[in-house]
């Protein structure tokens, strides 16, 4: 087939899309998430094929031999800026998040996909104000669980939150209710997410690509002052090895968000892996270690002070009981570095594998 | 310990005992449930979503799709007035009025615009006046041409549909029904096949698909059971043919089905019927036990190895479900939003397998052609065309009514010579064709035949063939406010242009918002038409945009008095 003058070979059940982006062309999507089923809502993806008279969505349009495709062309090109500026329309807050078709005011906070809209808003210069008209999303600000904003104010009707929800988590959580300009996001009889088979791991607002799905925890801390910067890593709670980004301001973290590359997770995460951070930065976690006394209360104790009592307290039991009479369990709260250590520490310190992580249950 | 009183109340266990098994159990057991208790409740859904392991979340969001599911009291008893284009330039505003102390709401296009306004109340099919009088009228036949005013023209699904006692299957068979079905029996599937795409039948639902080639697909497709689907959802406004043909020739419909099922392979046969039609529900339902009965439908038909069962399913109010593959959604239970196509439903359709979905006039010319020859109904066209169409006429006509006539008939014969022409000391000055998708024809347009050629030419099409006129008291803008409204009503939401746009162009034709300058309100609307036009996924949202271009195009005046006229009052 072609693709704007190149000739390119394709996989049997490729789509156009597919290969278009095998070659690098900047096709735009809204509705398009590569882990789900092509959808064809948004029709940003539109495509010109030779000898067909109107344009196909190219993310539900498989490729065939001898096909001759345009990606841009100026027709195309107004269509999906029109199609823009529908879709800014109907959000309540288009006239300050996109003021003036510059990049809008979605906190990137809300979440690893909240920049889409935006970001295609600057690309093609919506015109601010045109096809004005009614709104079509209604946040459930009523919605006060603690983890998941459901800012409808800004939802666009893609469907990736009910998508993903159904195709990738099975949770069937959220489907969608009436139709036409009044669609909506809903849970079974339009309650709260907690009284639904939400599981809160936060698909749907990772692959929300306006930001209406926005992350609660992570929106605390928007008022904090500093960029964003991201860390990859992997969460450490369980083994299955979930690429993860910590997301931090100055030395604060704020956020995890899943790696949509992870190997393991391709952007998928668990409620624990997505908001069960809270104990990092807590209050009440030890800033000493603490050693208990002779009249059994613990006092804030130096390092050495401290370790050198731990090391008295293994000693003896190991003389007492034998080295078998350790048996450590790592926390998966705690880092892979400190998993590693406390490992190597049972079986060079005492010679055994006694040794197992919570995160292995 | 005494035993529960008897009643006639069935109890959940039992509805879901009926239905559970049976194919497309969605909608009959939630119009079970619907109809015991009046209201769709929360268990209903629940024990509904139980039985068939759809999730909760899911089910409800279906529910709430279709217009007719009541949640709330009065429920199913409560009036819902038609105010369809042609209803709302009768009164149905003041009948709605009229009924409100009922809890009465409108509804779209009821399919019964050469009549009174039709009302219905639970099962009950009534017409009503302004002043809020129901009655009860049966669904008119067909006008009756004199030979003189139409030399040479000949019928083909009508021509012994005025006959006494044609519904019931003593008089389809006096009148030749089920010669058709003995005759296909006979034959080797290609032959009826053959015969069926020698005589050009295409899909008369308004897609115009040859509908022997969609036949030869399936029976060559791989796979099975397949299925045949005959899609009664006549939901555009100004159509009411299918109905004419179901309440008074059910039969031909069963046989036509039948005989598809013989050409192609397919046991099965179901026929997804507008909500809104429950007498023709019920006269359905009559004659499949009629032809269960004599051995025309079900088990070795008439001593055969060919098997051939219907079933009748319900829709819930959804134009959409007219588009055939969100019709297969809804039959399979889900929320009906179009599917990306291809694959088509010839090897992808019901639940995935080879099928056939025909239009109700489609299968009820199947027989007489299979009876008189290919050749036969080629000839009933005009010039290069081949057969008949039948056409609903409504509107602002001496004698409104579904007239089957040649295709490439001059549209303006049929005004004059079928509908009797404008009103006394009216002008006819618009005509929508496909119902309200087509747009309308105005001016010089006027001069077109009825086929889709000439028709494509000047920016509409033919359709299913829904005609409304408009004479020169008619307010055009408000017409085209009125038909874009409807399409934003029954717009999916799926796909972005057409859920936005057809908002957005209500907006503008009804003057709610919009630009107040003449350019810019025209530079908007003409980019959402192209828009949708250009990128929507199914055929309401590319046709949607026609009735608004077409009055842009031939009433500029109109629109530059609208937009630039006294604001409205609020």
């Amino acid at each position: 087939m072609t693709i704007d003058g190149q000739k390119v070979d394709f996989a049997p059940g490729e789509t156009i899309y597919e290969v278009a982006r095998r070659l690098d062309r900047d096709v735009p999507t809204l509705c398009y998430d590569p882990r789900l089923e092509p959808f064809g809502a948004c029709r940003l993806c539109v495509v010109e094929i030779e000898g067909q008279a109107r344009p196909v969505a190219s993310c539900t349009t498989k490729a065939t031999a001898g096909m001759v495709v345009r990606t841009v062309t100026d027709a195309l090109e107004a269509h999906r800026r029109t199609l823009l500026e529908l879709v800014i329309s109907e959000n309540r807050d288009s006239g300050d998040a996109f003021g003036a078709g510059t990049p809008a005011h979605v906190d990137p906070l809300r979440g690893a996909s909240s920049q889409e809209l935006s970001t295609l808003a600057a690309r093609y210069r919506v015109r601010p104000g045109r096809h004005a008209g009614a709104h079509s999303g209604h946040s459930r600000r009523d919605d006060d669980n603690p983890f998941i904003l459901r800012d409808y104010d800004l939802c666009i009707s893609c469907y990736r939150c009910v998508r993903v929800c159904d195709e990738r988590e099975g949770d069937h959580a959220i489907h969608v209710g009436g139709r036409g300009f009044e669609s909506r996001i809903l849970t079974e009889f339009e309650g709260h997410l907690a009284d639904s088979s939400c599981t809160f791991c936060g698909q749907c607002v990772q692959t929300c690509p306006t930001g209406a799905l926005a992350d609660k925890k992570a929106l605390r801390a928007v008022d904090l002052p500093g960029e964003l910067t991201k860390t990859r890593t992997i969460c450490p709670y369980c083994g299955v090895g979930c690429s993860v980004d910590i997301v931090t301001k100055g030395d604060r973290m704020v956020a995890v968000q899943p790696a949509f590359d992870g190997p393991a997770n391709e952007g998928a995460l668990c409620v624990k892996g997505q908001f069960a951070w809270d104990h990092v930065q807590h209050d009440e976690r030890l800033r000493t270690p603490l050693v208990r006394g002779a009249d059994g209360v613990q006092r804030p104790a130096t390092w050495d002070e401290a370790l050198d009592r731990a090391a008295d307290g293994f000693r003896r039991a190991a003389a007492e009981h034998g080295a078998k009479a350790v048996y450590a369990i790592a926390s998966g709260r705690a880092p892979h570095e400190s998993a590693y250590t406390i490992q190597k520490f049972i079986r060079a310190g005492f010679g055994t594998n006694y040794i197992d992580n919570c995160s292995r249950a | 310990m005494a035993a529960p009183p008897a009643t006639d109340r069935p109890s959940d266990a039992e509805l879901v005992a009926r239905w559970a098994g049976e194919p497309a159990p969605l909608l009959p057991l939630l119009h079970a449930f619907h109809e015991r208790d009046g209201v769709l409740t929360d268990d209903a859904i629940r024990r509904v979503a139980a039985a068939l392991r759809i999730p909760l979340a899911e089910l409800y969001g279906t529910v709430t799709f279709y217009h007719f599911f009541e949640r709330e009291q009065p429920g199913r008893a409560r009036p819902r007035v038609c105010d369809g284009p042609v209803c709302r330039r009768r009164g149905s505003a003041e009948l709605l009025a009229a009924l409100g102390h009922h809890g009465a709401e409108p509804m779209p296009c009821a399919g019964r615009c050469d009549e009174p306004i039709p009302v219905l109340v639970g099962d009950q099919q009534l017409v009503g006046a302004r002043d809020g009088e129901l009655r009860d009228l049966p669904t008119p036949l067909p006008p009756k041409l004199s030979d003189d005013r139409l030399p040479g023209w000949r019928e083909c699904v009508f021509r012994h549909i005025r006959t006494e006692g044609r519904a019931a299957l003593a008089g389809y068979r006096a009148t030749g029904g089920y010669a058709a079905l003995f005759r296909a029996i006979a034959m080797a599937p290609a032959e009826i096949v053959d015969v069926i795409a020698q005589s050009g039948l295409a899909g008369r639902g308004g897609a115009g698909f040859p509908t022997g080639v969609k036949w030869r697909l399936v029976a060559e497709a791989e796979g099975g059971p397949k299925s045949i689907v005959c899609n009664a959802d006549e939901g555009e406004p100004g159509c009411f043919k299918d109905r004419a043909l179901m309440d008074h020739d059910p039969h031909a419909v069963l046989e036509g089905m039948a005989i598809a099922g013989r050409a192609t392979g397919a046991a099965r046969g179901i026929i997804y019927l507008r909500y809104e039609y429950p007498h023709t529900l019920r006269v359905l339902e009559k004659a499949i036990r009629e032809a269960e009965r004599d051995g025309l439908l079900g088990e070795r038909i008439l001593g055969s190895e060919f098997s051939f069962r219907i079933h009748v399913r319900r829709g819930a109010g959804a134009y959409i479900c007219g588009e055939e593959t969100s019709l297969l959604e809804s039959l399979e239970g889900r929320r009906p939003w179009p599917r990306n196509k291809p694959p088509y439903p010839v090897t992808h359709g019901f639940e995935g397998l080879p099928t056939v979905v025909n239009n109700v006039e489609t299968l009820a010319s199947v027989p007489p052609i299979l009876l008189e020859g290919a050749d036969w109904y080629r000839g009933l066209g005009l010039g290069d065309h081949a057969g008949t169409k039948v056409v609903s006429v409504s509107g602002d006509v001496q004698r409104p009514g579904n007239y089957e006539v040649p295709i490439g008939l001059p549209l303006r014969t049929l005004l004059q010579d079928c509908a009797g022409g404008a009103l006394p000391g009216r002008r006819i000055v618009a005509v929508t064709q496909a119902g309200l998708s087509g747009g309308f024809l105005a001016g010089a347009d006027l001069d077109v035949t009825l086929d889709e050629p000439a028709l494509r030419a000047k920016g509409s099409f033919l359709g299913a063939a829904g005609l409304i006129v408009f004479d020169d008291s008619r307010d055009m803008v408000a017409v085209a406010a009125d038909g874009i409204e409807f399409f934003a009503h029954e717009s999916c939401g799926k796909c972005f242009p057409c859920r936005i746009g057809t908002t957005r162009l209500t907006e503008r034709l009804t003057g709610s918002d919009g630009p107040l300058d003449l350019d810019e309100w025209r530079s908007e609307v003409e980019d959402i038409c192209a828009t949708m036009k250009a990128t929507s996924a199914c055929g309401l949202g590319l046709a949607a945009p026609l009735i608004v271009e077409s009055l842009l195009r031939s009433f500029p005046d109109d629109v530059r008095a609208h937009v630039e006229g006294p604001a409205i009052e609020t």
